[in-house]
């Protein structure tokens, strides 16, 4: 038969023990018992603080639009799991695959953050910003969508900014230098990306008039950091 | 099928594993790295790591283990040095405040703070255990450890709880 000591050290790591030689003992001896309880009792609230809240800085988008419908945000927080993979797909499986492809892969993965219409809060920006010690100027547009997302395997922040001319889909891909911009006409989606002060940027959208100065604009907003 | 819709399918198993478990395992990574901007690091490289072998994995069903597994390898293998430089445990729970928060509910939140001061070893097979719904024998086996060194810390990893939360002494196995 168990000792006491036996038993306590047994539900002492594993409080929901439960073989016929604990049931025994839980048996015969109350203060056992009493303490396994206890120590059920505290592994419920061990796994209550277990439980953090993270949302993912990729899901920055959950204080995005408040008259977004929720279908709205599942799809969009379902194509940004699906644009990683695909992200991903793209760098292993075609790793010469040229940027602008590469952009347009990712972009048209992830339409749905096109049609986001309300401003993030400055805080929910500087969160996907300032891992890279980078900022927007306020005045480009409101930038109604931000995301840390993985882009040739690397994590590069994505934004979508409301212009007067349209939104637009900025990529800031510090790991890519370029050495002239040159622009995208791919899929429907018209771009450029430009050498930039880290790497380069990439600017996409859709019908938007005078697509390079929006470009330019949006450019001479991002401060690049360290 | 032909390999277009091969890796079609292959990849639209992946992003549902990753959209399901996702969760978890930045959970599982945070409470390794105590720091919400490792842990997402840990997670991303993860993923990258989990893609590249996919193939590897032949039953799904076990997707879970195998994807905690690589972020524990992950995190050891590029962060875990990294951390070792910062014992400073006291910076890491102000620096961690917002997760660690829960409003309203003081012991949810002594508790939480109990387990992020816990040390490593300890908090790892603990939250395994309890988080993660694994038994000893499966916490062994992705530890590399023996089942009985695996009993032996999580005794003492609640042993030590209660006594942070100022709780009755446990007797030591």
């Amino acid at each position: 038969m168990m000792t006491c000591l036996e038993f306590r050290r047994r539900v002492g790591a594993e409080p929901a023990a439960a073989e016929p030689e604990v049931l025994e003992h839980r048996r015969d001896c109350p203060a056992c018992a009493r303490h396994q309880d206890e120590l059920r009792a505290m592994d419920g609230l061990i796994e209550r603080a277990l439980k953090v809240s993270l949302p993912a800085k990729s899901q920055v988008l959950v204080e995005a639009p408040a008259d977004a419908s929720r279908r709205r945000l599942l799809a969009i927080a379902a194509s940004l799991v699906a644009g990683t993979a695909v992200g991903i797909v793209l760098l292993l499986s075609a790793p010469r695959a040229s940027i602008a492809r590469e952009v347009i892969g990712h972009v048209t993965h992830e339409t749905g953050t096109m049609d986001t219409t309300a401003p993030l809060t400055p805080a929910a920006l500087a969160g996907v910003l300032d891992p890279d010690g980078a900022r927007l100027r306020p005045d480009v547009g409101d930038v109604t969508f931000a995301a840390r997302c993985i882009f040739d395997g690397r994590v590069v922040p994505h934004l979508v900014v409301r212009t007067p001319s349209g939104p637009v889909t900025v990529l800031m891909l510090r790991h890519r230098t370029i050495s002239k911009p040159f622009h995208i006409d791919e899929q429907g989606y018209e771009g450029i990306v430009m050498p930039a002060p880290k790497g380069s940027i990439a600017i996409v959208g859709q019908g938007v008039a005078n697509l390079d100065a929006v470009a330019q604009k949006v450019f001479d907003a991002v401060d690049w950091g360290r | 099928m032909n390999r277009g819709d091969g890796d079609t399918d292959r990849r639209r198993r992946f992003g549902s594993l990753c959209e399901s478990l996702r969760p978890d395992l930045l959970r599982f990574a945070w409470w390794l790295a105590r720091d919400r901007g490792v842990a997402e690091d840990v997670v991303q490289e993860s993923m990258l790591r989990a893609w590249k072998s996919f193939d590897s994995l032949t039953d799904e069903s076990k997707a879970k283990a195998w994807l905690l597994t690589i972020v524990r390898r992950e995190f050891a293998r590029s962060f875990e040095k990294k951390r070792l430089e910062l014992t400073d445990v006291d910076a890491l729970v102000a620096a961690e405040s917002a997760v660690l928060a829960a409003p309203g509910d003081t012991r949810t939140a002594e508790m939480r703070e109990a387990i992020f001061r816990l040390d490593t070893d300890y908090r790892e097979p603990l939250v395994l255990q309890v988080l993660m719904g694994y038994s000893t024998k499966e916490i062994a086996e992705m530890m590399g450890m023996q089942q009985g060194a695996v009993l032996t810390r999580l005794f003492r990893a609640r042993a030590q709880l209660r006594q942070q939360l100022g709780l009755a002494p446990e007797a030591a196995p």
